[in-house]
């Protein structure tokens, strides 16, 4: 009987751990993966750090950082409208952070000089930066 | 009993301590975790900036010879056909953007035989038009310069250390300060519509410092490389203007 209840507490113990081990790990592989991302873009590697900031965004939706760091890496290479609606995605999901919003109005202003009537231009309106 | 009275202090001292260096510790460490989580790099990125006239419509471009601006002081000595070389920088600052062509200097010579080259051209647009209508290109471009020089005495303080006194004592020389000015106004004519598209001053200066005898060599002699670097920096800062070019801007990346 003992010995049964032993047992049972070790596997329900074991179940338990890999059951909260697995976002853990998860967790750990998206921040390896950013970290990895900004190194690439610091060596001016965009190619590769979207790549990665593209995994992230998979396996986590709703990461704001990674949406953010993809829309500088579009924006890097060029690709404004890829980076305009990431921008707005990662000023969607985390409102007030300041980083999110700065980048942003700084791609928005190189838009707005090369005059490119883009799709944008009525979300942009109410973009939460204007009541920064 | 000595023994055991130390021992007692310091169980006393220990059980004060452990407290406070496991807060400081507890704080160190939630400190640690709340910088690293909101660690922020910045990176400068490429960023196109466009340039400030229709590159579209504007691709072709005379340069005509730059006037003399008639405020120029009596005194000053100005080396003769600065103009042209002011131009010919210009011709070849933009030749070099992949936007634009650019009349060369050689056929813009040929063209303008006979023509008198003089500040009232500024005044004349329909006649800048016309000519440039005679270039078959879009827009001309030409304007005046002014070169002024300003001189003054100056006195530079510093130390100097003393044998007789052991010390550092003050210590100053009088110099003479040369400045030069040079004033370049650039004018872009639309050959179509007979329009200034542009009309914008640009002022480079430098300075020298003289002692007696190199102020009045400097007086004398020629000032043709200062004109030229000083018309090179400003009409840098044109063509940098009028032609698409990347500068460089800071993002941030979140961790």
């Amino acid at each position: 009987m003992l010995k049964q209840n032993v047992s049972v507490f070790i596997s329900a113990v074991t179940l338990l751990t890999l059951l909260g081990c697995a976002p853990v790990r998860d967790r750990t592989r998206v921040s390896d993966y950013n970290r990895f991302a900004i190194k690439a873009a610091q060596a001016e590697l965009w190619n590769e750090a979207i790549f990665r900031w593209q995994q992230v965004v998979a396996m986590e939706p709703n990461n704001a950082k990674a949406h953010n760091n993809l829309g500088v890496a579009y924006e890097a290479l060029g690709k404004t409208d890829d980076a305009i609606a990431a921008y707005q995605r990662a000023t969607k999901l985390a409102p007030g952070n300041q980083y999110y919003r700065l980048n942003y109005r700084r791609c928005r202003i190189h838009v707005r000089r090369r005059g490119i009537p883009e799709d944008g231009d009525e979300q942009l309106e109410f973009a939460p930066e204007e009541a920064w | 009993m000595e023994t055991n009275n130390w021992s007692l202090r310091l169980k006393r001292r220990g059980s004060r301590c452990f407290p406070v260096s496991a807060c400081i510790g507890i704080v160190f460490i939630a400190l640690t975790y709340c910088g690293c989580g909101r660690t922020v790099t910045r990176v400068s990125i490429p960023v196109k900036v466009q340039s400030e006239i229709d590159v579209s419509r504007y691709s072709a471009f005379a340069v005509l010879p730059f006037v003399q601006s008639t405020r120029v002081s009596r005194d000053e000595v100005l080396p003769q056909r600065i103009g042209e070389e002011i131009a010919s920088i210009l011709r070849r600052g933009l030749a070099r953007q992949k936007h634009f062509e650019v009349v060369s200097t050689q056929e813009t010579t040929r063209l303008l035989t006979g023509e008198t080259v003089a500040e009232d051209w500024l005044a004349d647009i329909e006649h800048l038009s016309q000519l440039g209508k005679y270039f078959d290109v879009k827009a001309v471009i030409t304007g005046n310069y002014r070169f002024d020089t300003d001189s003054r005495p100056r006195r530079y303080y510093g130390e100097r250390y003393s044998v007789q006194r052991q010390r550092y004592v003050m210590n100053y020389q009088d110099y003479m300060q040369k400045t030069y000015f040079l004033t370049l106004r650039i004018l872009i004519i639309d050959v179509g519509t007979e329009k200034v598209i542009w009309d914008e001053s640009y002022r480079r200066g430098t300075a020298e410092a003289h002692t007696l005898g190199s102020f009045i060599f400097s007086q004398a002699g020629p000032q043709e490389n200062t004109l030229r670097e000083l018309s090179r920096r400003a009409l840098a800062e044109f063509t940098r203007r009028i032609s698409p070019h990347y500068e460089r801007e800071d993002r941030y990346l979140v961790q």
